[in-house]
């Protein structure tokens, strides 16, 4: 991703010249809806999300510092908006507690797939409280980087590692029998 | 374990925006552009049927302060020397202090119309 072809598109977009605001959306466009994938799980919706998001994003422009990069503030104002949604409707999901009998379901059958155990994992982490499971999301999409992770919530990072902390916890007591599975496997 | 919770958590499908999502953003953009265009209106008509009232006291104070005025330049010169209000007058403004009312009331005046020309200054 090119931060001068960014600054350049701002620029011209800020200047009046709206199609530019086109160049920004075709590079932004695979990390804001996979983001958004991330916290709905649902193709359709992260696309109308992501949408939301690159439309708050050409409203507040003028708001964007140049002191930071512009792909931080970005996901932040993809972040925070993704967040406000799950608020407002929250994911077609199942309750924490259910995991576990999703899992026991899973279980009766002969092989046990590895895309059906990592749906489980995906459908616990959405099941999370919602500071864990912010958390949690922007630290794997940002590929386990704390502080980017910590830019795009807008917190501190002992708040995120904390609150990163919590969660897994959360999901290791709710996935025990999920994480053991291999090992039974393996042995 | 942990390692294993990070394998899952990090492992992810990337998906890709379908084709008509640039067009469909950018349709958005520019319906948000058309309507954040700042629309022209009509000149305000001044309320002439509101500001009546004010014109006709502003006339018939105008009126006074020249039929006073003619009144003075009329009057011989020694009358003129005297106070200008009856004494019971002159005392009952002394009791409020209307020196301080008036300075009070000219303050307010002044820093009304600076700050008016300031705010429409800058606009």
């Amino acid at each position: 991703m090119s931060t001068a072809e960014d600054l350049a598109d701002v620029e011209r977009v800020l200047a009046g010249d709206i199609a530019s605001f086109e160049g920004i959306v075709r590079r932004w466009q695979g990390p804001l809806v996979n983001m958004a994938y991330r916290f709905c799980n649902d193709r359709g919706r992260a696309e109308e999300m992501a949408q939301e998001a690159f439309l708050r994003v050409y409203r507040s422009l003028a708001s964007w510092r140049r002191d930071a990069a512009f792909s931080t503030w970005l996901f932040a104002v993809a972040a925070n908006l993704y967040r406000s949604e799950l608020k407002r409707i929250p994911a077609q999901n199942v309750a924490l507690d259910e995991i576990a009998e999703l899992m026991d379901k899973r279980s009766h059958h002969a092989e046990y797939e590895i895309e059906d155990r990592d749906r489980v994992v995906r459908r616990a982490v959405l099941a999370l409280p919602a500071k864990y499971r912010d958390a949690v999301v922007l630290y794997y999409f940002h590929e386990m980087d704390v502080p980017a992770a910590s830019k795009s919530l807008g917190l501190p990072e002992g708040t995120v590692k904390a609150r990163l902390f919590r969660g897994r916890e959360i999901l290791r007591s709710k996935l025990a029998q999920l994480l053991e599975a291999p090992k039974l496997k393996e042995a | 374990m942990e390692d294993e919770l990070d394998r899952m958590l990090a492992k992810r499908d990337e998906i890709i925006p379908s084709s008509g999502f640039v067009a469909s953003v950018m349709d958005a953009v520019h319906r948000e552009a058309a309507a954040s265009e700042p629309t022209p209106f009509p000149p305000l008509a001044f309320p002439w049927l509101r500001a009546l009232p004010i014109f006709i006291a502003l006339a018939a104070v105008g009126a006074m302060l020249i039929a006073l005025f003619l009144h003075a330049t009329r009057m011989p010169a020694s009358a003129t020397q005297g106070p200008l209000l009856p004494p019971a007058v002159m005392h009952a403004l002394a009791q409020v202090n209307a020196g301080w009312i008036a300075a009070a009331l000219a303050l307010a005046f002044f820093s009304t119309f600076f700050s008016l020309r300031i705010a429409v200054g800058k606009r």
